[in-house]
């Protein structure tokens, strides 16, 4: 109860102090920031009970905050990656403009998040929704760079999602007359079945525009890109995260108990696959590491629509483990090309290369991440793609897996770039100079690479609080005697116990590292791009001879067909379309006197001519 | 008097101060000149001030004056006085807005050098 | 008894004409006086809203007239609350124009008062008049103060925007009157609450085509489209603080004049339903128009306009429901589009052609009144926790509890409209960089200080909407009970 209005009075008073603090001084600004992150946080997990609930009133709504074990696993994303990412911010943000700004909005983003998961009526919810927005979208606007379009782009998808929910929400409070979600849940099942298929659909497209799904997906990879890494990390790993959230609740607790409630599911499962096979395509077209991790999170998105779509519990449980996983890596791979972009300047695969001696940590936590992203043991990647996959043949959705195998092997070609493209190859003199980034941006990343690699070998670790939220969405508990040991199980009744496997891998891939790690200090030669030689011809100074140029140009004109249909120009061409028509219909203000007194006369005769339809 | 033909009268009254309505409203809208503008504004509520008045007159009745001659004389049948009153200070009013008019019309004249309604169209879309 | 509405009226006329002549004694009183009365008028009319919203309405008798024969001012619930409203913004519009003014001297100045003093006489005196005549003269004084107003500045296109203002305003004039004489001939009395029980006598076809001249004639000052031609002209042309009047308290008064006669003293069903259609016709008209402005203040103006299209939906429903939340939608809109314009109006102060382009990069400058602007740009928009959030929500609630689906997602497709080009000005002030011939003036304190007040008040409503809904419920459930309204007037004896 009263933990609540505490939590969230730190987290608003925090974000205004911090934002008035960098007048005064910038050290008393970054642990202010901290404070006003990291306090919350132990708040929350020390002081917050479940199913404590704190109902109040503002102008005439009743309002319901609590937790349930469900949203207790996204408080734990939010606020666990929020730490982690604010303090990575501290050391991301020195010496950067407007560092009140950012600060301001990374604390009032992780507060709407968690106001979003503790939210139990349709306002409050609504409301940290919006805040959420906002908030980010004046993140995604932080650098100034393309903002008319890519910032504007973000905060209209986003505004029609919640519009769409807005109208759902304000339609079930026609009905039930309160804004509790326990209450739409109980009337649900009296609505009309025109209703009954509206409102879903109201609340998924909300919920579908920020996980970034397919066909509304089109603003994430400008925005992801824009925002600053450390947020960022945030961004593509807890926010998106809100839109599977929302997804679940809407799915296990509306659409389950619909006849027809099969087809959304089937529709939304084919749309998250379709998401993650053609992010996967675009990711690897990209030359910037952050447009490619971009596409990567919306791909990766796409992964976790579909395991939450399927609608079995495993699916759910692949789902939401995928979620929490996504989390770790995306965030740190987020925070390792920030880091390359502090220390270098520049995220281009075409500039940088063989830094994995200069920023060996940020290289370790990178390919930890990589590992766990490409679904690879012993990372928790593969636990969550393995559930996957179960959850997807044991509903017969073969086609799907196809898909998503499709999706799942291609994307290493952006992995292996990324990793390959920023940390090995020739080391050119121009990145001599460049050191490991600072503590406070390293030790996150690496504490969450360590996170990874303890979820791969003991996946029940988070697979039971995820249990539990799937008990309290009303599941019943079929794996709960699989969470207790650490295995892995599939169809056919073989429970594979992973631990000897796992340090059998640890343990060969130790040894080759220190073998090459080795060899490479002793018998490599130092050569630079310009040390090749070209069928007989010598390379001009000014060509880019970086491997990475034109890295999968075979793969990419292969599957050239698919990726020629952008949807984004038919929004682009649509949007045009409209500010033409809205260009023409302002001419009715012709700016004669004379023609708008006519306006008068003729609405007046009008309205007199048919004033027996009209009154 | 007759009935009918007072009847007559009175729509013919009322027909009259219609067209005189009509005549404004199509001078403020047709017209080009500013000037011809407010005139037809002008006329256009001289019109309904005529409609008014005589929305308000009774057959055969006098000034709504309590003087010698009303009480004293066999006529004790009114004119309403309220459609009058109301007259009265739409005068007013339509004086007070045809000045201001008129000086618009000069500052607009200064400013644009003409009068020409249709060439006064700095302010559109 | 705590005041008498009559002050309302009597004080800022009389002020309005004392002005000149106090301008002679010393030349500050002619700034000094109206706030003065302002604030006078506050407090008394925040006293009187206190006391009527415990002992019910007051009616006033002028010249011991007793209704319905003489003309009556009522101070309901409804009407006190949108006249203090109105006092409280012409407050802040003199707050703010105190030295907003000082470049242009003591002559002009004195006008200014002048007009704004009778601009909200006539104004407050629309809102309380229980009498449809007395209402057509408020509503000529606020017209001809209006065209004073906007043709304010000399060196612009003023003149001309006051031009088309005068000339519907005078159509407006005429409608008026010709719908107030069909009334007058068919029931022989102007008393609103007489007229309003007795108009069921009335034959329909007269009772309809008069309630259709009203509402052309008030929807030209309420801006309602295809009337408002002069709005955006005389928005765009008027001085910022005037803008602010226009969009806070003309509007105000006339969107309360068609409400009046529609919900107390017609009984035509159908024209709820045609509130309806024209509001949302201005709505979207007004924001596709907003969309393609080059200009800041026109901008506003069309926002303006189809906040108010809004407004009238919102009543259309004619439920309690909706009266409440078109009620909470003006309250809002006076305060954030007030903030709008006084603060849009310092960010393109020294430019001549008022671009959107010229705001560019200003928060280097104008940091206060960037935020300012900022913040009412996403508050009017909707977004939470901001004042303009509670509003659309319940215009929302109230458009799903009457079943208007249809309206409800074209509300909604509309705010995505009004985010768009409110989104692309604050990117412009915040990320942009300033152009070379931009000179920005700093806010003087007094404009700073109004502007931080109804920041402030955008803040507190946000965050605590409670303080104001009370007053909001009681004012629309007094406009909802016409019965009431006609023996409260109709039952007092000379």
């Amino acid at each position: 109860m009263e933990t609540y209005s505490i939590i969230f009075a730190i987290f608003l008073g925090g974000a205004v102090l911090t934002y008035f603090a960098g007048k005064l001084n910038s050290i008393l600004q970054d642990i202010l920031f901290l404070g006003s992150v990291l306090v919350p946080t132990y708040l929350f997990f020390s002081g917050v009970s479940f199913g404590s609930a704190m109902p109040f009133s503002l102008e005439g709504i009743s309002l319901l905050w609590g937790i349930d074990h469900y949203s207790w696993l996204f408080a734990l994303i939010v606020l666990g990656l929020g730490s982690l990412a604010a303090v990575y911010a501290i050391g991301y943000m020195k010496g950067k403009e407007r560092k009140g700004y950012f600060y301001f909005n990374f604390i009032l983003s992780v507060m709407s998040m968690l106001g979003i998961v503790v939210s139990q009526d349709l306002i409050s919810f609504f409301i940290f929704w919006e805040i959420m927005t906002w908030s980010s979208y004046l993140m995604v606007i932080y650098n100034g760079k393309d903002i008319q379009r890519v910032g504007i782009k973000y905060f209209v998808f986003s505004a029609i999602g919640a519009y769409a929910m807005l109208m759902g929400i304000v339609i079930v409070h026609s009905i039930t007359h309160t804004f509790f979600i326990e209450d739409m849940i109980q009337a649900y099942g009296h609505m009309s079945l025109q209703l009954q298929i509206w409102i879903p659909i109201l609340f998924l497209i909300a919920f579908a525009v920020k996980a970034a799904m397919m066909p509304l997906h089109v603003w994430a990879p400008g925005a992801y890109s824009n925002a600053p890494m450390a947020y960022t990390s945030l961004f593509s790993g807890a926010l998106s995260k809100m839109g599977v959230y929302g997804m679940v609740l809407i799915l296990v607790t509306l659409v389950s108990r619909l006849p027809q409630g099969i087809w959304f599911r089937e529709v939304l499962a084919w749309l998250g696959g379709i998401t993650a096979a053609v992010g996967t395509l675009w990711a690897i077209k990209q030359d910037d590491a952050k447009k490619l991790l971009a596409y990567s999170s919306v791909a990766q998105l796409g992964y976790i629509i579909t395991g939450v779509a399927i609608g079995t519990e495993l699916g759910m449980l692949a789902g939401l483990f995928l979620a929490v996983m996504h989390a770790l890596f995306k965030g740190t791979l987020f925070m390792a090309v920030g880091a390359i972009e502090k220390q270098t300047g520049t995220t281009n695969f075409t500039e940088i290369t063989g830094l994995i001696r200069k920023m060996p940590w940020t290289f370790l936590a990178s390919l930890m991440s990589i590992i766990a992203l490409a679904g690879i043991p012993p990372l928790g990647g593969f636990v969550g793609k393995w559930m996957l996959y179960e959850s997807l043949i044991t509903s017969d959705h073969y086609l799907l897996v196809i898909l998503i195998f499709f999706a799942s092997t291609a994307g290493f070609l952006y992995c292996y770039k990324f990793l390959f493209g920023f940390f090995l190859g020739q080391e050119e003199k121009e990145w001599e100079h460049v050191k490991e980034a600072p503590a406070t941006m390293v030790v996150p990343m690496i504490l969450m690479s360590v996170f990874m690699f303890v979820l791969g070998t003991f996946p029940g670790i988070i697979l039971k609080p995820i249990n539990n939220g799937l008990m309290d969405l009303g599941f019943v508990d079929s794996y709960k005697h699989l969470w207790e040991t650490s295995v892995i199980f599939n169809n056919w009744g073989d429970h594979v116990i992973l631990q000897p496997i796992l340090y059998s891998i640890i343990a060969i891939f130790l040894f080759f590292l220190i073998l090459v790690v080795w060899k490479g200090y002793k018998g490599t030669r130092y050569v630079t791009t310009k040390d090749i030689s070209t069928s007989g011809e010598v390379p001009k100074e000014d060509e880019n001879l970086t491997f990475s140029v034109g890295f999968t140009q075979p793969f990419l004109r292969a599957v050239a067909p698919v990726m020629r249909r952008q949807i984004d120009k038919y929004y682009t061409e649509f949007a045009k379309g409209l500010e033409g028509l809205f260009e023409f219909m302002r001419r009715i203000y012709t700016g004669n006197a004379q023609t708008y007194a006519l306006y008068v006369v003729v609405f007046v005769v009008i309205v007199l001519l048919f004033k027996d339809v009209l009154f | 008097m007759d009935s009918s033909l007072f009847q007559l009268l009175n729509y013919g009254v009322y027909g009259t101060a219609i067209l005189v309505m009509l005549i404004g409203l199509y001078g403020a809208l047709v017209k080009k000149s500013l000037l011809k503008v407010v005139i037809g504004l002008s006329v256009m509520e001289s019109g309904l001030n005529l409609l008014i008045v005589a929305l308000g007159y009774l057959k055969g009745g006098t000034a709504p004056i309590f003087s010698e001659g009303f009480l004293n004389g066999s006529n004790k049948i009114m004119v309403d006085p309220v459609p009058q009153a109301l007259v009265l200070t739409a005068i007013v009013i339509g004086f007070g807005v045809t000045a201001v008019a008129l000086s618009l019309v000069i500052r607009l004249y200064r400013h644009h050098g003409t009068l020409n309604i249709d060439e006064i169209r700095n302010l559109k879309w | 008894m705590v005041g008498t509405p009559v002050l309302f009226v009597a004080i800022p006329l009389l002020a309005a004409f004392l002005i000149p002549l106090l301008g002679m004694i010393w030349k500050e009183l002619v700034r000094i006086v109206p706030g003065l009365v302002l604030m006078y008028l506050m407090v008394l009319s925040i006293n009187l809203l206190n006391h009527v919203l415990v002992s019910g309405p007051i009616v006033e008798v002028i010249a011991g007239w007793a209704p319905p024969f003489g003309i009556n001012l009522v101070f309901s619930a409804f009407s006190g609350f949108l006249v203090t409203l109105m006092i409280f913004l012409g407050l802040v519009v003199w707050l703010y124009s105190y030295r907003f003014k000082r470049n242009v001297g003591f002559e002009p100045a004195k006008k200014y008062f002048l007009l704004l003093m009778m601009l909200i006489t006539g104004a407050v005196g629309i809102v309380l008049t229980g009498d449809i005549f007395n209402m057509f003269v408020f509503i000529e004084i606020t017209g001809i103060s209006g065209y004073g107003l906007t043709a304010f500045y000399t060196g612009r296109d003023s003149a001309e925007a006051s031009f088309k203002y005068l000339m519907l305003g005078s159509i407006a004039s005429t409608l008026l009157l010709l719908a107030i004489m069909i009334l007058y001939s068919q029931l022989g009395t102007l008393n609103m609450a007489e007229i309003a029980s007795k108009i069921h006598t009335v034959n329909p076809t007269y009772k309809v085509i008069s309630l259709i001249l009203f509402i052309s004639a008030l929807g030209i000052e309420a801006e309602i489209f295809p009337l408002n031609g002069w709005a955006p002209d005389a928005y765009a042309e008027a001085p910022g603080p005037v803008g602010a009047a226009f969009a806070g308290i003309v509007v105000k008064a006339s969107v309360y004049a068609i409400i009046r006669y529609i919900f107390t003293i017609f009984d035509i069903s159908g024209a709820y339903s045609f509130l309806i259609i024209i509001g949302m016709m201005t709505l979207i008209i007004a924001e596709t128009a907003a969309i393609r402005q080059d200009k800041l203040k026109r901008m506003l103006a069309y926002s303006s306009i189809g906040q108010m299209g809004l407004v009238l939906v919102a009543f259309g429903f004619g439920t309690e429901e909706g009266v409440f939340a078109a009620l909470f939608l003006m309250l809002n809109h006076a305060i954030i589009k007030s903030l709008l314009f006084l603060s849009g109006s310092y960010l393109v102060y020294n430019s001549k052609d008022k671009k959107i382009v010229e705001v560019n990069g200003m928060h280097k400058f104008l940091p206060i009144t960037s935020f300012l602007f900022a913040l009412g740009a996403f508050a009017i928009v909707g977004l939470p926790p901001f004042a303009g959030f509670w509003s659309k929500l319940s215009v929302l609630t109230a458009a799903a509890d009457s079943h208007m689906l249809f309206v409800l997602a074209l509300v909604l497709i509309v705010s995505v409209i009004e985010l768009v080009y409110y989104l692309r000005v604050v990117n412009r002030i915040y990320f942009f960089k300033k152009g070379e011939n931009v000179d920005p003036k700093k806010p003087t304190f007094n404009a700073l200080l109004a502007m931080i007040v109804l920041g402030a008040l955008i803040l507190v409503i946000g965050f605590y909407p409670d303080v104001i809904t009370g007053v909001i419920h009681k004012a629309s459930a007094d406009l909802m009970d016409k019965t009431k309204y006609i023996n409260d007037v109709l039952s007092i004896k000379q």
